[in-house]
């Protein structure tokens, strides 16, 4: 790794790192907040949806009237993905391709600093990115949860941070791979939105149709079940081996693709 | 030494030329003139010689060592300026010297002086600096810690007669301590002005190489020649290696003689009484749009890679 690169690569991305925190932190502050004032009624109120809509909101391996089932569906299962996604996948895409199509990349490999080097760095940084973001996630959860009698205990905050952390790198270095392959930030940023749509979609529709469930083993939304966690449970162990599987052989992949291919 | 030597080295982007077969070398000390035009495979085999872009086939070596796509410890030796400058916008000129320090253990001995020769105020962002004060930055940047090897991709492009002086100042000052510099550039007088050795390239590939003087002063000349007496124009196109035959008057001609054709055409003139004569080596541009023009052939064709 190199050290300076690592400093200047942070150092860009201070900004966009610090407003996606704040607004995790704000979010899961502002859920935990609601949870006493609807927490109660939320049981009676999912109880009025039809059952082809719970099945549609159920991806959800999580009871709906459980705390768990509270978070899962309220933050942790779309908006939180989109934000956390939209985060890494910008990180990502501008890393490698974005560099390279804006011409920075050539100054950058001007220096004596080698190309594995550089590549490293970057995926280092996407894991301080994903450990920043599933800890502006969760740990506000354990830090103003007791004040709404919410009370999950670091044991479980811990197992969130990396759980959360796994899901971000895997989503984070699938689109740092197609950031080593392509030229220019749009189409890996593009791609793998797309393709993470597509699977969110494939996870909705597997509620409500058992041809969508054939995506199942390899799409990495219907593996991700924080609720179960926040309700002291565990989650399937396929989905800590899918996670991680993803992110390594993605950033090893974006690594060695990165090191050889034309950067100008 | 050959501080730059590469052999067939080709470059093909999918199905399109970008450089064929190129075999050059640069010596020690050499202050080497790239020349061609906009896509004549200047950028793409400076890019090849700093293992930016893999080449089709062929090989290079800088400084002695093989370039590869992970040659780090080379680029210690290098300083470059890229054509199009594009550094961190929203970054300062000191950010982007302290980020270069990093990587090379200091901020270079070079680099205060350089920021006073150039008037450079690095502290503002990039995005806030003219097209010529960012190629200040990336001279600044590249200098700064007085590489053995400089590979200037058009460097004072965008910079006003003053800067470019100092510019020529620099890579001056730099040989005259064994630096070495490749300089790729279509700006005929600088070439002329700094340069020791031009190779020009042509759709992809050297067609000519040769030192500047030489190649100015033995290529092409402009002869004009006031006779004593009315002569007709074909006394000098007969001369093989002549051609431009204009008739100024009955008893004035020009006419521009390649190669070693002068002798010759001096010779058909001492033929008739001379009351003037006027010899004038053309300059760089001639030369080089000779190089360009699809129906002549090559001046120095018998130049080329030597």
């Amino acid at each position: 790794m190199s050290w300076t690169l690592f400093k200047a690569t942070l150092h860009q991305h201070r900004t966009s790192m610090f407003w996606f925190a704040i607004g995790l932190v704000s979010y899961a502050w502002m859920m935990t907040w609601f949870y006493p004032t609807i927490g109660e009624e939320y049981a009676n109120i999912i109880e009025t949806f039809p059952p082809e809509l719970l099945a549609v909101f159920g991806g959800s391996e999580v009871p709906f009237s459980s705390l768990g089932g509270y978070f899962q569906t309220e933050y942790l299962g779309i908006m939180w993905i989109l934000i956390v996604s939209s985060a890494v996948i910008i990180y990502a895409s501008r890393a490698f391709a974005g560099e390279i199509a804006a011409g920075t990349m050539e100054f950058v490999l001007s220096q004596p600093v080698s190309r594995v080097k550089v590549a490293l760095t970057r995926v280092i940084v996407l894991v301080v990115y994903a450990v920043v973001l599933a800890m502006a996630s969760f740990v506000p959860l354990e830090v103003f949860g007791p004040t709404y009698d919410i009370n999950l205990g670091w044991d479980v905050t811990g197992m969130l941070i990396a759980f959360g952390t796994l899901f971000v790198l895997a989503v984070g270095g699938f689109a740092m791979l197609l950031s080593a392959i392509f030229r220019g930030g749009g189409k890996p940023g593009a791609i793998a939105a797309g393709l993470l749509g597509t699977l969110w979609v494939a996870d909705l529709l597997s509620g409500a149709s058992e041809a969508a469930e054939a995506l199942g083993p390899v799409n990495v939304i219907a593996y991700w079940q924080p609720g179960l966690l926040i309700n002291g449970e565990q989650v399937a162990s396929e989905a800590w081996w899918l996670y991680g599987g993803i992110a390594l052989v993605s950033l090893i992949a974006a690594v060695v693709v990165f090191s050889r291919r034309d950067v100008a | 030494m050959d501080v730059i030597s590469t052999r067939s080295l080709t470059k093909y982007y999918g199905k399109t030329k970008g450089v064929a077969d190129l075999t050059m070398s640069v010596p020690q000390g050499a202050v080497y003139g790239f020349l061609g035009p906009n896509g004549a495979g200047k950028t793409t085999t400076i890019r090849c010689l700093l293992g930016m872009l893999k080449p089709t086939s062929g090989s290079a070596t800088l400084l002695g060592e093989a370039v590869s796509l992970d040659g780090a410890d080379l680029r210690h030796h290098i300083g470059y300026v890229a054509g199009e400058v594009r550094l961190y916008e929203k970054e300062t000129g000191r950010w982007h010297m302290q980020y270069a320090a990093g990587f090379r253990g200091g901020k270079g001995r070079l680099a205060d002086e350089l920021l006073e020769r150039f008037e450079f105020d690095p502290s503002r962002r990039v995005r806030e600096l003219s097209k010529g004060n960012k190629q200040k930055l990336a001279l600044i940047l590249a200098l700064a810690h007085d590489p053995e090897l400089l590979i200037l991709d058009e460097p004072t492009s965008g910079l006003d007669p003053l800067n470019q002086e100092t510019v020529y100042s620099v890579i001056e000052e730099r040989v005259a301590e064994g630096r070495t510099v490749f300089l790729s550039s279509h700006v005929l007088s600088e070439v002329e002005r700094v340069c020791d050795t031009v190779g020009i390239i042509r759709g992809g590939q050297l067609v000519a190489e040769e030192g500047v003087k030489a190649l100015l002063g033995k290529r092409l000349r402009q002869v004009g020649v006031e006779f004593a007496e009315p002569v007709d124009p074909a006394l000098l196109a007969q001369v093989p290696g002549v051609d431009n035959v204009t008739a100024i008057s009955a008893t004035s001609l020009t006419a521009r003689a390649r190669g070693d054709a002068v002798d010759a055409l001096i010779k058909r003139v001492a033929e008739r009484q001379v009351l003037d004569l006027h010899i004038q080596q053309a300059s760089l541009e001639d030369v080089f749009l000779e190089y360009y023009r699809d129906t002549a052939e090559p001046v120095a064709a018998e130049g080329g890679e030597e």
